[in-house]
């Protein structure tokens, strides 16, 4: 018994690092200018194709020579020519050394295009004429199968012509590289632990590939992330993130009708905006102000009192910035701007409404008139923290 | 027919020696089984009516009782330690106890030791039980369990491992199986998970501190708490396959090299995922992305171990059709690789961002836990109790009908919560047009009420299944009597270790326990070590911010208290560097801000909103009215209420040594400052006193809720300070008024 390591497998793997070393030329061999294959993420996905891709095929090729060698067994068995079967033998050798030539050329290539920052158009094209080429090769090997697959059905069907194995159950085994059961008596071990015995399957081909593949996934994931900074660090993505985001808000504002501030604020009396004002208070400001504005935790906001002052401008002031230090939290970043001004409309709406059970009186008695435009000014808001 | 098995076996691997091999008889223990089966069965009901009453709570307040006992925030610690280190802890003993020594043809070690395991085991499950509803914890998740109890975890533990080496050394099989192999690599990570860390300063007879603060403690935490899934929940169920799914289906494993590879491989990468928890928290960006790597390589090991189990039922599908056994086996190990699959996205940042602190988690868990945990277990007991006692089981009907009514239980589980978890995330990160917020917290919770009430519903299928099998136990071993002393003889070892051809590498350790046990060691201490050295030694991980001061002697209780009710199970106190919790919470958290934190409470979930800045945003009066009756202040809010805060006082007895015990673990109060604290204790719950007075409310200087309110108000805000600090500065540098 050995590990799962045969000469097949190794030539495969073989081919693999070849094709795996021009595939990511952009990549590795690009270390001397400043800008790197893979800050770029057209390149990060070709490649990510490019190696998925060749996992594929070395799948494939795994199958494939697997069937080859079962069909040129076979025939030998009929005593018939080997030539047709060593044709295809031959073609898939072939496929293997033609895919890893243009790899080898191509990290030549790479040496002299260098001075090229970036994402280069040779790059690019390398990349997807790496890519076609795989495709191409997927796409022969299949063929390949199936027509090696045609040829060995019969066969199976003579040698178990009471059970007609269907073709999805050979793939599913050919996949997993499973031996059928009639044959497990060659590959149950001596041991035995009470009772149980152990059996000496291969490792399923794609997991031993998803394995390799999830690793690789790992090495390029830490380069990204800590050798070349190609991917932003946590922090960085929240900066871009408020930096999109305040575009966003910006590029809206632009065209809406929304754009009011404490400055600007008017006293609002259509009935769409009181009653949506009144919605939100009942949901969010009647924990503090009482269900009526009466006040509880909170001042009353139906009595001429005000700690900073009843103008509608003043109100919107107050909810917009809060007052944190006597536990009015700032709300701009709940509601918008119309949507305060609704709030504030609201609650001038409801003065004089002599609610029962009333807070006192807190603040100074608050008349309309005495309101300068200018004093809303005056007092700077707290400003939110500065991002550090 | 076994044992004559067994020497013909015997006979066939040393011809030469045909007369020379003498048999020798010896008896399993089956009552020890027996009694690890019971305690799983009854522990298993215990944790499933805790989970089943949170999940109530959740949707229900009112069945939080207004009792402190009682409140969702100290029922849940039961709830998963219960099913955790009760229900499957004991179903790991009852498997081990049972195929080790089957495997190792040999009688366990020591009945004196395995008594004393199994009713140590058990009493400490009773004092963690009421422990924890008394609130004596740690507040570390899945690791509350207060110090004296670990102390005893620890020698319970140790005096398992003994048995089960003594077991292993007198076997009368040369070579380990690999079952054998998980139950090593459990034990001894098991007992280094739990050794680092529960490393703790006591300053009561069952209360302490964490040895660890803030970051660090995350850390040390994460990398315990994702294990304890890994090496409690994990590999000793591994092991519990490896030996039971092949005995119920008759067939041997499908491939013992995935067997060698996915297992080292398994352990060995488990370890380093731990920081897959903390994404986009204050961790150190080079340890979270360890812990995203890690967790996507762990695809494929886990995936070992179920294609080993499934591909091992390869000609046995048609017995699945009928034997419940295998059905429960099945869908376990399919719910290991649903679960095992998940988790590494989960780990994806972009995933994780997502779905973190939201229910999917929950359901994530809940998947592996009903599934992988709960369905293996229960094909294990009802495979061991016919062996056990020689008599059928009941009802095999019955046992279908468990297995379907748990299964629609699960599905009836998960569907609900995986929909809630992704509808809130999207609604707290839903912003309007122009820029603010869409969803106050509160509408995005009232949303998904109606799924935590789907959820229950199929907890109580997935219990009432449970039920059914007790049912049906206890009518199988009824009037039978178990065979108490099972008979069976084996060969002895000989000396001379034989070899046959050429072997494979991997038989040299399995015959070699002990060095098993050594590289399995080093094989889970590499990720721990080189994830936590860095970030304990390495100073610029964790950047100091001077305006960060250690909590006042009230505070100080505050966040005990908060720590006591398992707030953390509710409220996270971690902003991430994200757009809509900035808008929010306020600014993003700094490693830097939980430097005195002993211990870290960023908790995992937010039932709640954070509370990381919680400080200054309300006044002292909503505070206490929201403590009273979270529903007055606001309206459809499902937290427990806390009235018994009001009334309780604060343990002044406990703060000098609470203050010592503080700097011990290196946080700068004073000297001496322990005889001077209380003082200024209750000069600060003056103030806050006065606060409330100021709005007809009436509480102690000294009452639980003042010092709750202090914490409350403190949090968040040292940053402010430090704030305003450097604005001062600059303003300084600009007069050109520098000293």
């Amino acid at each position: 018994m050995k590990f799962p390591v045969d000469k097949k497998t190794v030539s495969i793997l073989a081919m693999m690092c070849i094709l795996l070393v021009a595939g990511a030329p952009a990549a590795f061999a690009a270390d001397a200018p400043t800008t790197n294959g893979l800050n770029n993420s057209a390149a990060i996905m070709m490649i990510t194709i490019a190696v998925a891709l060749l996992l594929a095929i070395g799948m494939l090729a795994y199958v494939l020579i697997g069937a080859a060698g079962y069909h040129v067994e076979q025939l030998k068995k009929n005593a018939q020519t080997a030539a047709k079967p060593l044709v295809i033998v031959a073609l898939c050798m072939f496929t293997s050394t033609a895919f890893a030539q243009p790899g080898e050329t191509a990290a030549t290539a790479e040496v002299t295009s260098t001075t090229i920052a970036g994402l280069s158009k040779s790059s690019f094209y390398l990349l997807t004429g790496l890519i076609g080429l795989e495709v191409i090769i997927v796409l022969a090997m299949l063929i390949f199968l199936r027509q090696l697959l045609a040829k060995e059905k019969p066969q199976i069907v003579v040698e178990f012509a009471e059970a007609r194995i269907p073709f999805y159950i050979t793939w599913w085994n050919k996949l997993n590289a499973i031996r059928p059961v009639h044959e497990e008596a060659t590959i149950t071990l001596e041991h035995e632990y009470d009772g149980i015995r152990e059996l000496d399957n291969k490792l399923p081909p794609w997991w031993v590939y998803g394995f390799y593949l999830c690793i690789i996934f790992s090495v390029v994931y830490l380069y990204r992330f800590h050798v070349s900074h190609s991917a932003p660090s946590t922090i960085q993505e929240y900066e871009i993130a408020m930096v999109q985001a305040e575009q966003e808000k910006q590029e809206y504002l632009k065209t809406a009708a929304n754009n009011v501030d404490e400055n600007t604020v008017e006293l609002l009396s259509d009935a769409s905006a009181l009653s949506e004002g009144k919605k939100i208070f009942a949901s969010t400001c009647a924990a503090c102000h009482g269900s009526e504005g009466q006040g509880t935790v909170g001042p009353n906001l139906t009595d001429d009192y005000w700690l900073h002052k009843g103008g509608v401008k003043d109100i919107f002031k107050t909810i917009k910035y809060g007052v944190p230090e006597k536990g009015m939290k700032s709300w701009k970043d709940d509601f918008s701007p119309v949507q305060i001004a609704a709030i504030a409309s609201y609650i001038k709406s409801i003065r004089g409404t002599k609610p029962s059970n009333p807070k006192e009186p807190q603040g100074d008695l608050y008349q309309e008139e005495a309101l300068p435009a200018a004093e809303a000014a005056t007092a700077m808001p707290e400003k939110k923290l500065a991002k550090q | 027919m076994l044992d004559h098995a067994t020497e013909l076996e015997t006979s066939a691997i040393h011809p030469q020696k045909r007369k020379l091999v003498q048999l020798e008889h010896f008896f399993y223990d089956n009552n020890i089984v027996k009694l690890f089966t019971y305690a799983t069965l009854f522990w298993g009901i215990v944790g499933m009516l805790a989970g089943l009453l949170a999940s109530i709570q959740i949707f229900y307040p009112a069945a939080n009782f207004d009792f402190a006992p009682t409140t969702f925030g100290r029922v849940r610690p039961v709830h998963t330690n219960a099913v955790i280190f009760a229900f499957v802890g004991n179903g790991i003993f009852m498997g081990v106890y049972y195929s080790l020594q089957r495997l190792c043809k040999a009688r366990m070690y020591s009945d004196k030791l395995s008594k004393i395991h199994f009713w140590g085991w058990q009493g400490i499950i009773v004092v963690a039980a009421i422990t924890l509803l008394a609130g004596f914890t740690t507040g570390k998740e899945y690791a509350e369990l207060e110090w004296p109890v670990d102390i005893a975890i620890t020698v319970i533990w140790v005096l398992f491992g003994i048995n089960m080496f003594g077991t292993i050394l007198k076997r009368r099989e040369r070579h380990l199986y690999v079952a054998i192999w998980f139950y090593i690599a459990t034990w001894v990570t098991v007992a280094m998970l739990h050794i680092v860390n529960s490393y703790e300063i006591p300053f009561s007879y069952f209360k302490s501190y964490s040895g660890y603060a803030g970051v660090q403690d995350a850390l040390v935490q994460w990398w315990y708490g994702h294990n304890a899934v890994a090496f409690f929940l994990t590999t000793p169920y591994l092991g519990l396959m490896y030996y039971f799914l092949p005995k119920a289906a008759n067939r041997p494993v499908y491939s013992y090299r995935l067997s060698i590879i996915h297992f080292w491989a398994l352990i060995f990468i488990y370890i380093w995922a731990g920081p897959h928890h903390l994404l986009y928290t204050a961790l150190p960006d080079w340890a979270q992305s360890l812990g995203v790597v890690f967790s996507i390589m762990l695809i494929a090991p886990s995936w070992g171990g179920m294609l080993n189990g499934l591909f091992t039922l390869r000609g046995a599908w048609d017995k699945v059709r009928e034997e419940p056994i295998l059905k429960f086996l099945v869908v376990a190990v399919t719910c290991y690789g649903m679960a095992t699959f998940e988790g590494p996205m989960l780990s994806l940042k972009n995933v994780n961002a997502v779905a973190h602190y939201t229910d999917w988690i929950v359901a994530h868990v809940h998947v592996g836990a009903l599934g992988w945990n709960g369905f293996l277990t229960f094909g294990v007991i009802y495979w061991i109790i016919p062996k056990i006692f020689k008599k059928e089981l009941y009802s095999k009907k019955l046992a279908n009908t468990h297995f379907w009514i748990g299964t629609i239980g699960i599905v009836l589980y998960a569907v609900p919560l995986y929909w809630a978890g992704f509808a809130q995330s999207m609604m707290w990160k839903t912003f309007t047009a122009e820029g603010q917020l869409k969803y106050q917290f509160l509408e995005t919770v009232t949303n998904i009420v109606p799924m935590y009430m789907g959820r229950s519903i199929g907890g109580t299928l997935y219990l009432a299944g449970a039920i059914i099998m007790i049912y049906n136990i206890y009518k199988t071993v009824r009037g039978a009597s178990i065979v108490a002393n099972e008979a069976a003889q084996a060969a002895p070892l000989s000396p001379v270790v034989e070899t046959h051809g050429k072997q494979h590498w991997h038989r040299w350790i399995e015959k070699r326990p002990m060095q098993m046990l050594v590289l399995s060691l080093v094989a889970v201490a590499i990720g721990g070590v080189l994830e936590m050295v860095p970030t304990f030694l390495i100073k610029n991980n964790v950047p100091t911010i001077t305006s960060v001061k250690p909590y006042t002697p009230l505070e100080l209780h505050g966040r005990d208290i908060y720590v006591r009710d398992g707030c953390y199970t509710c409220h996270s106190q971690m902003i991430r560097p994200f757009r809509d919790e900035v808008a929010r919470y306020g600014e993003y958290s700094k490693a830097g801000e939980f430097i005195y934190d002993h211990p870290f409470q960023w908790g995992s979930k937010r039932t709640g909103p954070d509370l990381a800045r919680i400080g200054g945003k309300y006044p002292d009066s909503w505070h206490y009215n929201h403590m009273y009756d979270p529903r007055i202040m606001s309206p459809g809010s499902i937290m427990p209420a806390y009235p018994f805060m009001i009334e309780n006082m604060v343990d002044t007895s406990l703060t000098g040594a609470k203050i010592r015990a503080m700097q011990t673990l290196g946080v700068p109060y004073p000297d001496g400052y322990d005889k001077q604290a209380n003082a200024d204790l209750v000069e600060q719950g003056k103030v806050i006193q006065a606060n409330l007075k100021k709005d007809k409310l009436d509480a102690a200087a000294t009452s639980e809720i003042v010092a709750m309110i202090a914490y409350l108000q403190r949090m968040g805000t040292d940053i402010k300070a430090e704030h305003k600090q450097q604005t001062a500065a600059a303003l300084q540098t600009v007069t050109g008024d520098n000293k």
